[in-house]
């Protein structure tokens, strides 16, 4: 093999797996039948889908006057839940770019997920910024489009603007480089596949991957590519959502920490979401052997860090309006935490600051209960930390005359909850088709890194053979022969 | 060339010899066709009825019906005219000087027309009388489009035609000429009116008038007569004043007619240092108060005492008063300055006693004060409300036949409104002349349709000098005759009221143009006013007694008052004024019970805001004798007296009322012998109130840059930079002004060209009145919105008053306390203590708010798509078309201004307001589009107007002058505070108001180069 790794380290594929082992648990969902509790989760997950679909339709066909919004805060749940779920979906990209580019070989068997999750998420984020228009049939005025209008122009000032693009980038680059990654899995699927129907769905999705040495070069060298394209996203479309704040005249929002402090946000909610999905899966579909106490520890240890970042963020915020000597700044900062929105000051505090601290203690961290139970933690005060910028920075701003307050109408909590929904319905359907794996990946450093070829070194010695020659049987058809070739 | 091709009909001609090849060489069809037997046919064929040309007849009829049938386009009805009027061209509006004299509110008008409608209430500026327009008045003009109105006469429920109206009426009113026929009316203060009930008395002797106003000013009417014979109202012109003391006159608001704003804020401008000085004792908060340099919220007894104290000190004395050693050193000082003005100085009251009244009379005689007018006296207030006891008793007794009602209500505004109402049943012939079925028309037998001001004739003497006219500007929309030409019938005069007053005007006024005087709405005239009594004196000993013994009151003691927004409750069918809010409570859609925070506290009622923010409120139940007003909201009102409580009259009307506007509670019963100060009982009672406030934080935060404020002696001794300094940034450690281009982030706009408008905002000539918000509203089509989206702080309003407390006694101390804040702890707690007002000894100030149209506009910037821009002549612009409705531009804006379109508002029955039938929305500008949902808006400095100033004098090729550009808010204020130009013109007023020293703009320290200024406003706080 190309790489050595020394047994001490600890393996990354636990439970002896060989590599037909790896096929067979990663397809095992996409060809056994769902249990009971899948639809169970499911039909709960359409439900709050059709639900938060009916909240979409009333607000389109009555107005935004449905929600809870007034003449002062002109945002609240909806960009609240924008960002929540944009910064969600940075995790994805961040495991398989930012790790790949670092060699970091444990991402390989969270990173399908992790981008899975990110893709869902952004179209969950996407649908705020239309719904959110007072008039969203006409949504496509945003984009740069030759028109019937004149010379009538979007406004490449707005921040508005950079967001409807480095949306748009983010999702097509994800998607693309996610898509990129599933096309051997999918082949592998296919190569399985003994129905017709699902063959040919398979076929078409692995756009016709061969599995010959010059597919896997290609896709190294795309994968790459596409890693070296991704890895400024990350930062990007973070720090371009937080420019919606950052640029704007309203205290508690005109902050130049912004960019960085969302990009550690986003990669501190996005790595909590991953925990949450991936505790569970690993569980529901067997796979802990893949998703090891090690990867789960590995993903706290960014969560406490990202969260330390986040923390220092919130200490400058609070510093700068200090020393600032702008009575506005430190009215608005001091109302965050004194003022009648203070519950979700604390909230954010505690989930978001406190809260990771406790990953400093390894028992903590190793912990797959406490570790999930954080992760929601995180993800609650994460989504509190955008309503406390973007509501309480708005309720009581420069003219007393105008203050107020807000309150969410059931209209508001529908889409929220519906878009949770939606992400799930997406999520269950992924995770029963989908290789949820990478398991072309994985089966790369099983030699290396797992378990049994570890063990099998520690008892022979370093050069141990660690498998028998295959035996060249003359092989019925060429599909099984190249089948088994390809997964060896 | 001929073609060989052979073209193939079928497979058959494959085959030789088919026969079916054979037979279409034949004929045209395969089968045979049975056209020979059916036209062989020759007897069926006469048989039949239908000839052929029958039959193309039914096929061109049906094809033509089912093809319009099929495409049924909307069917408009739009007339031509077949005769174009003369000077109706569409597109091009036409003004028409008229007058509103309803009874409570007297204005000379300038009507709007367009098409033919009239859509806008403007000031009448060339008038010299009463031209003050207030809100009320500017809302007047959606009355006339009100679907409530009366559309044809009635006989007892029953529509009915006029002429079998008369011929009823008048057999009815013949038969009664044993009993007394009473003619109850509203304060005319027209000369032909007048005179024309005098003839309709002439002609029916049983004939006896009674003049009721809903809001008496009798005291001081009879005080006035009893000192100069002539039932008047003293006269005011506070522009001269330099000290006026008040004690419980509300002379901002309806005091005896009101309209005394202009003059009181040209003495209000610092002025070569000068400026007048304002005391006022009162009880409520009211919009003069508010106004006031020193505020001493003072009980009504406590008034009384202290007028006497001041006519002891200035007359001569009459009786001790034994005032409180802090009141007593107010009141002293107050007199010190009174006499050291003498001359310019006034006293005001508006105490509900003869009296006090007179005392007020003679104190200013002594003062010879320059500002009392006693020669040109105002006629607007004519009531003798002591007389409707007689008429109750009398119809009570059986000795009236009949009673005829013009103008007022009697039956929802008399204090013992059920006693009238028990009298009408005792009245054979009751006759209503009225524009809606209201609690009086529906109780009589007879309802005689009355047209709106804007549809009738007439005249009016607002004061002894000051005349009207009042001219139709419209067809009469329905089937109704004005109250005067309904006498003229019954009289037996066949000519026209019109006719009438021509008539009479020209008999009376020798030497005046009658079509110069219709042109301007307004003449002068020396005409005598005839003496209605001898003088009398008043015993001021013992009445000064008599003041003082009523001051032992137990419970709370009642202040009535009227809103600005809906007066004595006449227009309370008008959503504008309900939407309005209240200056001072900022509260709409509502009458309350005000009261002060320690007797709130007392009797356990809070105001709490909920979740959203909205405001809600405790009840309570007002009890007076046996009169008692249950569910009485309670708003905890900062500078409320102590012990003392007021509730707004003109609410709670039910009838003829849209439903979503009946609102309120009806204070009437509380208005006993027609005196506003009362002494009630008030019980808290179960019960949460929802208020619909537009402003739920009610101080400024001691934030300098919002309203700037500082006294006459800094202001006249101090440099600029220590009352109105420009805030500075550091650049490379050197302190520059923010307006100062070093430190501008943008380029400049080249604004050398064309006009460059600003508004100017003279915080010391507003008094907050109100004018401006519902001229805006009329003239921007702003629609109204309703209680439940007030309550979530959707007010659509374009301009909004503000309106802050001070949370130390003074707003200037709130400076100071901000700015000792240091340290973390002591921010928190300031902050905290900032955020309450202070109860009793609390500072009012009101800033106007719209639009601030920045150069440097933080909304532009943001919105993706471009639709707000920026425009060459400063106007920041936003176009609804484009607007796909993000709402950042609302979020980013620094003086929450932006509105959205968060439902659809107009034909929407959801929002059943004017813009939701089609008669409302005649009212809507077509200057302005109606916005769709979805859309952002906002004050867009009225550019319908001054484009058409730019067009027209663009057309005669002329300069455009000075004081030609205005916005609708520019128009409607004549107190001077909102003056509007173009800053390139040099010579421009606007322009000096930019160069003065009191200049400042809105959050100056953002940088966002406002093209609205502000003044700094001036307190003369000198106490001697």
């Amino acid at each position: 093999m190309s790489h050595y790794e020394s047994p001490i380290r600890k393996p990354l594929v636990t439970g002896d797996k060989s590599y037909h082992d790896v096929t067979l648990d990663v397809v095992r969902p996409v060809e056994g039948k769902a249990n009971k509790s899948w639809w169970v989760v499911f039909s709960i997950a359409l439900i709050a889908f059709l639900w938060g679909l009916g909240c979409i339709v009333y607000t389109v066909s009555e107005g935004i006057g449905t929600w809870g919004l007034n003449k002062t805060i002109g945002w609240a749940w909806d960009i609240t839940n924008f960002v929540w779920w944009v910064g969600i979906g940075h995790a994805g990209t961040l495991i398989s770019a930012v790790l790949l580019l670092f060699r970091q070989k444990w991402r390989m068997a969270i990173n399908r997920s992790a981008e899975a999750m990110t893709i869902f998420s952004v179209i969950q984020a996407g649908l705020f910024p239309i719904i959110h228009m007072g008039r969203p049939w006409l949504a496509y005025w945003v984009l740069p489009i030759p028109n019937q209008f004149g010379s009538l122009w979007v406004n490449f000032n707005s921040p508005l603007l950079w967001d409807v693009f480095a949306i748009s980038t983010y999702l097509s680059v994800s998607l693309v480089f996610w898509w990129t990654g599933l096309l051997p899995d999918f082949a592998m699927i296919r190569d399985r596949a003994v129905k017709p129907f699902q063959k040919h769905i398979y076929g078409i999705l692995s756009f016709g991957w061969s599995g010959r040495a010059k597919d896997w070069q290609r896709f190294e060298e795309v994968s790459l590519v596409l890693a070296g394209l991704a890895t400024p996203l990350v930062l990007s479309v973070h720090t371009i959502v937080s420019f919606d704040f950052a640029t704007s005249v309203i205290p508690g929002w005109h902050t130049t920490i912004f960019p960085p402090y969302f990009v550690a946000g986003a990669v501190f909610s996005g790595f909590a979401m991953v925990n949450t999905l991936l505790i569970i899966m690993r569980k529901v579909s067997n796979l802990e052997n893949y998703i090891t106490i090690q990867h789960i520890e590995l993903m706290n240890i960014v969560i406490m860090i990202t969260g330390s970042i986040v923390g220092v963020a919130y200490i400058t915020e609070l510093f700068m309006a200090w020393y600032s000597g702008v009575e506005y700044e430190q009215y608005a900062f001091l109302n965050r935490a004194t003022g009648p929105y203070w519950w979700a000051y604390l909230l954010m505090m505690t989930c978001n600051v406190v809260s990771p601290q406790f990953m400093w203690f390894p028992k903590l961290r190793r912990s797959i209960m406490f570790s999930f139970f954080i992760s929601i933690v995180v993800n609650i005060g994460m989504w509190f930390e955008r309503f406390v910028i973007i509501v309480t920075s708005l309720h009581r701003d420069y003219m007393p005359s105008a203050w107020t307050m807000f309150s969410p109408t059931f209209v508001d909590i529908g889409i929220f909850v519906g878009t949770i929904g939606f992400f799930f319905v997406l999520f269950l359907l992924y995770a029963r088709t989908f290789p949820v794996i990478a398991q072309a990946e994985v089966k790369s450093i099983l030699k290396t890194s797992g378990e049994k070829y570890k063990k099998i070194r520690a008892e022979k010695g370093e050069h141990a053979k660690l498998y028998d020659e295959p035996v060249q049987e003359p092989l019925p058809n060429f599909t099984e022969q190249f089948n088994s070739k390809s997964n060896s | 060339m001929s073609s060989e091709k052979k073209y193939w009909k079928s497979a058959e001609q494959l085959e030789e010899n088919s026969p079916l090849v054979e037979a279409l060489e034949q004929n045209e069809f395969a089968d045979h066709i049975p056209a020979d037997e059916f036209l062989g046919d020759k007897e069926k064929l006469e048989g039949s009825q239908t000839s052929r040309r029958d039959f193309l007849k039914y096929v061109g009829f049906s094809t033509a019906a089912a093809s319009l049938a099929a495409c049924e386009g909307p069917v408009v009805k739009s007339i031509p005219y077949v005769v174009q009027p003369e000077r109706i061209i569409p597109g091009v509006a036409d003004f028409y000087a008229t007058t509103i004299a309803d009874g409570f509110d007297f204005a000379s008008v300038l009507v709007k027309t367009r098409e033919g409608r009239p859509i806008k209430i403007d000031n009448n500026t060339v008038s010299n009388g009463l031209s003050a327009g207030k809100a009320r008045v500017h809302a007047s003009v959606l009355d006339l489009y009100d679907i409530q109105r009366l559309q044809n006469p009635q006989i007892e429920n029953r529509d009915v035609t006029w002429t079998e109206f008369f011929s009823s009426l008048e057999t009815d009113l013949k038969s009664n000429a044993e009993k007394k026929t009473y003619l109850l009316t509203q304060t005319f203060a027209s000369p032909s009116t007048d005179k024309l009930i005098k003839e309709f008395q002439e002609q029916y002797p049983n004939v006896v008038r009674v003049v009721y106003d809903t809001v008496s000013d009798e005291a001081a009417l009879d005080a006035f007569e009893a000192k100069y014979g002539y039932r008047a109202l003293p006269n005011y012109d506070f522009s001269k004043s330099e000290m006026i003391v008040s004690v419980g006159a509300d002379f901002l608001g309806d005091w005896q007619g009101g309209a005394f704003d202009s003059g009181y804020s040209k003495s209000r401008v610092p002025k070569d240092g000068k400026m007048s000085r304002h005391v006022q004792f009162e009880a409520n908060m009211s919009l003069t108060g508010a106004n006031a340099d020193k505020r001493v919220p003072v009980k009504p007894s406590l008034q009384k005492k202290i007028v006497v104290e001041i006519y002891n000190q200035i007359v001569g004395k009459v009786a001790s008063t034994n005032l409180s050693d802090a009141l007593q050193n107010h009141v002293n000082n107050a007199i010190t300055q009174l006499k050291s003005k003498s001359s310019k100085s006034i006293f005001v009251t508006g105490l509900q006693s003869l009296e006090a009244q007179a005392m007020a009379l003679e104190i200013n005689e002594t003062l010879s004060s320059e500002v009392l007018n006693i020669e040109n006296p105002r006629l607007i207030r004519q009531g003798q409300n002591s007389k409707i006891k007689t008429l109750i008793s009398e119809a009570k007794a059986g000795n009236v036949g009949a009673l005829m009602i013009a103008g007022v209500n009697p039956a929802y505004s008399l204090p013992n409104a059920d006693e009238f109402i028990a009298a009408l049943g005792n009245i054979n012939t009751t006759v209503g002349f009225s524009m809606k079925k209201d609690e009086t028309a529906s109780r009589c037998k007879y309802i005689a349709a009355t047209p709106h001001y804007l549809e009738s004739w007439g005249d009016v003497r607002f004061t002894k000098k000051d005349f009207s006219l009042i001219q139709p500007t419209i067809q009469p929309l329905f089937n109704t005759k004005q109250f005067e030409d309904c006498l003229l019938k019954l009289t037996g005069n066949s000519s026209k009221y019109y006719e009438y007053v021509k008539t009479n005007f020209k008999s009376t006024f020798d030497g005046i143009s009658w079509n110069q005087s219709l042109h301007d709405g307004s003449f002068s005239s020396n005409v005598e006013l005839p003496k209605t009594t001898e003088t009398s004196t008043v015993d001021f000993s013992s009445g000064a007694r008599k003041l003082i013994s009523e001051s032992n009151a137990e419970g709370f003691e009642l202040t009535l008052y009227t809103k600005t927004s809906l007066g004595d409750g006449r227009q309370a069918n008008n959503p504008w004024l309900q939407e309005m809010p209240d200056p001072i409570t900022r509260t709409s859609w509502d009458n309350y019970v005000t009261m002060s925070k320690a007797d709130a506290e007392a009797l356990g009622l809070t105001n709490t805001n909920v979740a959203n923010g909205a405001l809600n409120g405790n009840y309570v139940t007002v009890s007076l004798g046996d009169k008692k007003i249950s569910k009485l909201p309670v708003i905890i009102q900062p500078g409320q007296a102590p012990g003392s409580i007021g509730i707004a009259l003109g609410y709670g009307k039910t009838e003829s009322i849209q439903e979503e506007m009946q609102v309120g509670v009806n204070a009437f019963p509380l208005y006993q012998d027609f005196d506003v100060n009362q002494n009630v009982t008030v019980d808290a009672v179960d019960g949460i109130h929802e208020f619909a406030c537009v402003q739920l934080h009610h101080t400024m935060m001691g934030r300098r840059d919002i309203v700037k404020e500082t006294t006459l002696e800094i202001f006249n001794t101090k440099d600029r930079h220590h009352w109105n300094a420009v805030p500075e940034v550091s650049l490379n450690h050197q302190e520059v002004k923010v307006t100062s281009p070093d430190v501008d982030l943008w380029e400049e706009f080249d604004r050398s060209i064309g006009h460059h408008f600003n508004l100017s905002i003279d915080l010391n000539a507003c008094t907050g009145c109100g004018a401006c918000v519902i001229a805006c509203h009329s003239e921007n089509n702003v629609p109204v919105v309703g209680k439940s989206e007030i309550r979530k702080s959707r007010d659509m309003h374009w301009l909004r008053i503000d309106r802050y407390y001070s949370s130390e006694e003074t707003i200037v101390e709130d400076y100071d306390k901000k700015n000792n804040i240091s340290g973390l702890f002591s921010a928190i707690n300031t902050y905290g203590e900032l955020e309450v007002a202070s109860e009793e000894d609390v500072q009012v100030i009101f800033q106007p708010v719209m639009c601030q149209h920045c150069n440097h506009a933080p909304c532009e910037t943001v919105c993706p798509v471009a639709a707000s821009a920026h425009g060459r002549q400063g106007q920041n612009h936003m176009t609804y078309n484009r607007c796909v409705g993000t709402r950042y531009c609302a979020n980013n804006c620094p003086y929450k201004v932006r509105r959205f379109n968060w439902f659809l508002y107009n034909q929407n029955d959801e929002f059943d307001y004017h813009m939701n039938n089609d008669l409302g929305r005649m009212v809507l500008n077509p200057d302005v589009t109606v916005r769709s949902r979805g859309v952002m808006e906002k004050c867009s400095m009225c550019i319908q107007k001054t484009q058409k100033t730019i067009l027209d004098a663009k057309r005669d090729g002329r300069v455009i002058e000075d004081g030609e550009f205005h916005t609708a808010c520019s128009a409607a204020c004549d107190n001077g505070a909102m003056l509007f130009g173009d800053i390139n013109d040099k010579e421009s007023v606007v322009y000096k108001k930019a160069q003065d020293d009191r200049m400042y703009h809105l959050l100056e320290y953002l940088g966002t180069k406002p093209n609205v200024m502000y003044h700094t406003k001036v307190r003369n706080t000198t106490e001697a």
